[in-house]
């Protein structure tokens, strides 16, 4: 054990010596502070700008005037999708998905105004947030700490001393590694602790902690791996400038080409309908409902012989209840499905891109780091979904209890004219989304999950399946 | 006789250089094969542009094609005494953007923004900033298209052939025997000769490619139009450019007196520099600077203004009306009862409503695009992609001037069916072939102007790259044959004694 730390504290002195490391710890380190801070201040505007304008939004709903409730309809509500708590950490999907969405009658609309929206194509470059610190850049500066780790004792010809010293092969690499994983946690630890500060003063509510727990956890391993991938290239490298060359193209691989590349696999293989593709076939699937608003629609003539049976009376205008609004809510319950059964064609669409992005993080760690980091922070494209599912919900009981409104408390007779008093308007319920679980989105990320355990288990099978090598790599080579 | 002799065999001993250290370069391990990956990935991206352009060109299709579906739909649902007013609130006219074939290279902000849209009569900001189909998971891991080959990957590849160019020889102490041939200055030219060949056959080749797969007009294209003057022309010299501007990096850190692994840490830091940290860094600073609160303020008053008017006078909406359109001021309505020609007044008042918060957004966004084209300049990859996407017609810019193609449809269309609406006409009275149709937004501005300020920056960023390493090394002191040859640690740093 005593080897172990020996062998560790020869590391850190020799990266504390080299004026190039210390310098990028401390860009990185500086960085990770500067990430926080500013994906904080951004997070922390955008949720108060949403706040503000949902109050707005609200309180112009509560103080509608004395209105036709058909009207209402029309006017509609709007929603601001609210941001997970950790968004700041790892802002996930959310730039690329709506956050307001205006519900009305008739229509699912999509949500409109996310940021990348309103970005340049600096943005297409990557974004500069605590994730992408921890998830680009930390594994670039633990392999500029130890990409010389083992390879340079060799070229220096120190390796041999230390094995001769009684150091065996795998102490030597585990104190390597434990070097080199003290870097890292340097570097990382100023964003930990401010991304706590910030959680502890949110309130430090038992969720929070928890998804800030699992951010940890899946960092903590995803580097992990890096450092243990470093040591086995170095130990396998006969010189150091090959181990370099060998881990940055690792990583240019694994963090830079994969993603992009899986994202043109999955468009390739599973195409998306354009917005105008998908517009013209609701547009095509709707006009097999007839119109609501004309309550003569012969669509509707099976459900009008069902209710003037039901009444036993002989014309809609002798129905008790008002006949518009039981066809406005016929129609509005026919649309909906129709739109709700388009919309899950889209996203089954999105389900099978998504499967091919899961399979080819088994092949690149970090694309399944990031599925784990945004599904633990809170903004995967399930959170966005279920805002959408849950804002689709809340439309369709606010129409449908207009549309009763409508039918009881509206007479046929010169429906247009009439009007509802304001206390209707407050006593609908307001809009609330939540979050998925923390458990669920975990457990719907198998694959991630086994990605990650992949690759630690591979460098460390490596390690030990090559440790009794250590001394003869590359010897032929130096002595020649 | 005699000179060209000298001349020749000059030419010949150049040719043989170059040729030796091309076929070292290539038998050395992973760059062949990074090559060949570099070249299949580019093919791949190529070809996904080009099924981009061609999924862009079928939407619009679509669009027309839904359009003339929902028209003939309407007129068949509707009997020929309903007022053109009632359809006219369900029709959904197109107004396609067309999409460049260089889009294919540099795909910008397609993904995310809708080019295809379909414009009702109305209220208009609600309208214009439709979203495209896009998976969030998909944008937020990022896109390969053919300039982020060009301008991210390509540069890590000439780091891998040049960053060793001179330590490498001399950590395998065969610099001095190669000095035997030639005079180091001459050697230094032919090695990077030899990188310069390798590395501009392979942009060659995957520009080839890209034009092959996409039939880019890279000649005879018409001087205007959104492929027109020179567009082609000014992004393959961008893309050089660029390529010469690492090259210029790679020579000013490499010739320097450091060791391979030094030189490889240094340019890969300042790859990361460049072409992550500095856009990101920029990105951020822009959002700061310039934030957009105007995108949820105009989505509120459009709603508000449009739905007030329902409570209202008709009066009161119309000599709002009249305000934007005094053409029409002779025109009164009934106050008690409806009308089409009051409810697309409703609906105009509504845009009223969003004018002042729409027009700020889109300064918003203007600001944003300029202050970003502006700092970009200093960022070499990122002028250049700038450079590309407008180029291509996919930046923020040409976004806006589609949204303003848009609003001009829009007006046209008001004032094509105004009179019908004020006269209350019926569905048989609108000769629907005459309605107008849109007309696309034009690039925005020359193609010189936006490759030009890219490719001076390209030029001044590499000259200075070249002038400070210059600079640096007749500072540099001790330059003892010792002090050249002997082996450094991994800081570049001679180890006294060292093994060679």
């Amino acid at each position: 054990m005593s080897n172990i730390l020996l062998i560790a504290r020869r590391q850190v002195g020799a990266m504390r010596e080299d004026r190039y490391f210390v310098f990028l710890l401390g860009l990185v380190a500086a960085l990770g502070i500067v990430s926080v801070l500013a994906a904080r201040h951004h997070a922390a505007s955008e949720a108060e700008q949403r706040a503000r304008y949902q109050a707005v939004v609200d309180r112009q709903w509560a103080e509608q005037p004395e209105r036709h409730p058909h009207r209402v309809i029309h006017y509609g509500f709007l929603v601001f999708r609210e941001e997970a708590p950790l968004a700041f950490f790892d802002p996930g999907v959310g730039a690329f998905a709506g956050t307001s969405l205006f519900l009305e009658g008739h229509r699912q609309n999509s949500a409109s105004f996310g940021d990348a929206r309103h970005a340049t194509a600096m943005l297409s470059f990557g974004r500069l947030t605590p994730a992408a610190v921890l998830g680009l850049l930390l594994p670039l500066l633990i392999v500029a700490a130890g990409f010389a780790s083992v390879s340079g004792e060799r070229e220096k010809g120190t390796l041999p001393l230390i094995l001769a010293q009684g150091a065996t092969p795998a102490r030597i690499m585990a104190g390597k590694a434990l070097g080199i994983g003290a870097a890292a946690v340097v570097a990382a630890l100023p964003i930990a602790l401010v991304t706590a500060a910030f959680v502890a003063a949110g309130g430090g509510d038992q969720p929070a902690v928890a998804r800030m727990l699992a951010l940890a956890a899946t960092y903590a391993a995803y580097l992990a791996g890096w450092v243990l991938l470093t040591v086995w290239v170095s130990s396998r490298s006969a010189s150091s400038r090959a181990a370099l060359a060998r881990l940055v193209a690792i990583w240019v691989v694994l963090c830079v080409a994969a993603p992009r590349l899986g994202t043109s696999l999955a468009n390739a293989l599973h195409p998306m309908p354009s917005r105008a593709e998908f517009t013209a076939q609701v547009e095509e699937a709707q006009r097999q409902v007839g119109d609501s608003h004309n309550p003569d629609d012969p669509f509707f003539s099976a459900l009008r012989d069902e209710y003037l049976a039901r009444y036993q009376v002989a014309s809609v205008e002798e129905l008790p209840i008002n006949w518009a609004g039981v066809v406005s809510r016929e129609g509005e319950a026919a649309t909906s499905r129709i739109n709700e059964e388009q919309h899950q064609e889209l996203l089954a669409v999105h389900r099978r891109q998504d499967r091919v992005m899961a399979w080819l993080g088994l092949l690149s760690p970090h694309l399944a780091a990031r599925d784990l980091s945004m599904a633990a922070a809170g903004t995967g494209p399930e959170a966005v979904e279920a805002f959408r599912s849950q804002a689709e919900a809340h439309r369709y009981a606010i129409i449908q209890r207009l549309n009763d409104l409508h039918t009881h408390e509206i007479h046929y007779e010169n429906d247009r004219a009439q009007r509802l008093a304001r206390q209707h308007w407050t006593q609908f319920p307001v809009f609330r989304s939540d979050l998925p679980s923390l458990r669920r989105v975990l457990a719907d990320r198998p694959l991630s999950l086994a990605a990650l355990g992949l690759w630690i288990a591979l460098p460390l099978a490596g390690l030990g399946l090559g440790r009794k090598r250590l001394p003869r790599v590359g010897v032929d080579r130096l002595s020649r | 006789m005699r000179a060209g002799q000298v001349k020749s065999s000059g030419a010949t001993a150049w040719a043989r250089l170059i040729r030796l250290e091309l076929a070292r370069v290539m038998r050395s391990g992973g760059v062949t094969v990074a090559a060949v990956l570099l070249l299949g990935l580019g093919i791949h991206a190529a070809w996904q542009g080009n099924r981009r352009i061609q999924a862009a060109e079928d939407a619009a299709a679509v669009a027309e094609t839904a359009y003339r579906d929902q028209l003939a739909h309407l007129i068949s649902r509707y009997p020929p005494t309903t007022e053109a007013g009632e359809l006219l609130y369900y029709l959904a006219l197109p107004a396609s953007q067309p999409v460049s074939r260089l889009s294919a290279l540099a795909s910008g902000r397609t993904e995310v923004e809708s080019a295809n849209l379909r414009i009702r009569l109305l209220a208009l900001e609600g309208q214009l900033y439709e979203q495209e189909t896009l998976n969030p998971r998909l944008a937020a891991a990022g896109k390969l298209d053919l300039a982020f080959l060009l301008i991210a990957l390509i540069p890590l590849f000439v780091i891998a052939v040049t960053y060793d160019i001179v330590s490498g020889e001399r950590e395998r102490g065969t610099w001095d025997m190669a000095r035997l041939f030639a005079r180091p200055r001459r050697l230094l030219a032919g090695k990077i000769g030899a990188r310069v060949i390798l590395v501009g056959g392979l942009v060659t080749a995957l520009a080839l490619a890209g034009a092959f797969l996409v039939e880019a007009p890279l000649i005879g294209a018409s001087p205007t139009g959104i492929d027109g003057g020179g567009r082609a022309g000014w992004a393959a010299a961008l893309v050089a450019l660029h390529t010469l501007f690492w090259f210029a990096l790679c020579l000013g850190v490499a010739t320097r007196r450091r060791s391979s692994t030094a030189n490889a840490m240094i340019l890969v830091g300042a790859w990361v520099a460049l072409t992550f940290l500095a856009p990101a860094v920029l990105s951020l600073a822009n959002a700061v600077l310039h934030p957009v609160p105007e995108a949820l303020e105009l989505t509120v008053r459009q709603r508000q203004g449009y739905h007030e008017a329902w409570d209202l006078p008709p009066s009161v909406t119309m000599e709002d009306f009249y305000k934007d359109y005094p053409e029409w001021s002779d025109q009164t309505v009934p106050e008690d009862e409806f009308t089409w020609a009051w409810y697309y007044a409703m609906n105009h008042r509504g845009d009223q409503a969003a004018r002042d918060a729409s027009l700020a957004y889109r300064d918003v966004l203007t600001q944003r695009d300029e202050w970003a084209r502006r700092w970009s300049l200093l960022v070499p990859p990122l002028a250049t992609r700038l450079a590309l996407d407008r180029l291509a017609a996919t930046d923020l810019a040409s976004q806006l001037a589609y949204q303003d193609a848009v609003r001009r449809y829009h007006e046209r269309l008001k004032a094509h069916f105004l009179p019908i609406l004020f006269a209350a006409a019926p569905i048989p009275q609108v000769d629907w072939e005459r309605v107008p149709s849109f007309e696309p937004a034009a690039p925005a501005g020359q193609a010189s102007q936006a490759g030009f300020p890219a490719a001076t920056a390209l030029v001044l960023a590499s000259i200075c790259v070249l002038l400070v390493a210059r600079i640096r090394a007749t500072r540099a002191p001790g330059r003892t044959e010792a002090a050249r040859f002997g082996p450094t640690d991994r800081a570049g740093r001679r180890i006294p004694g060292g093994r060679r």
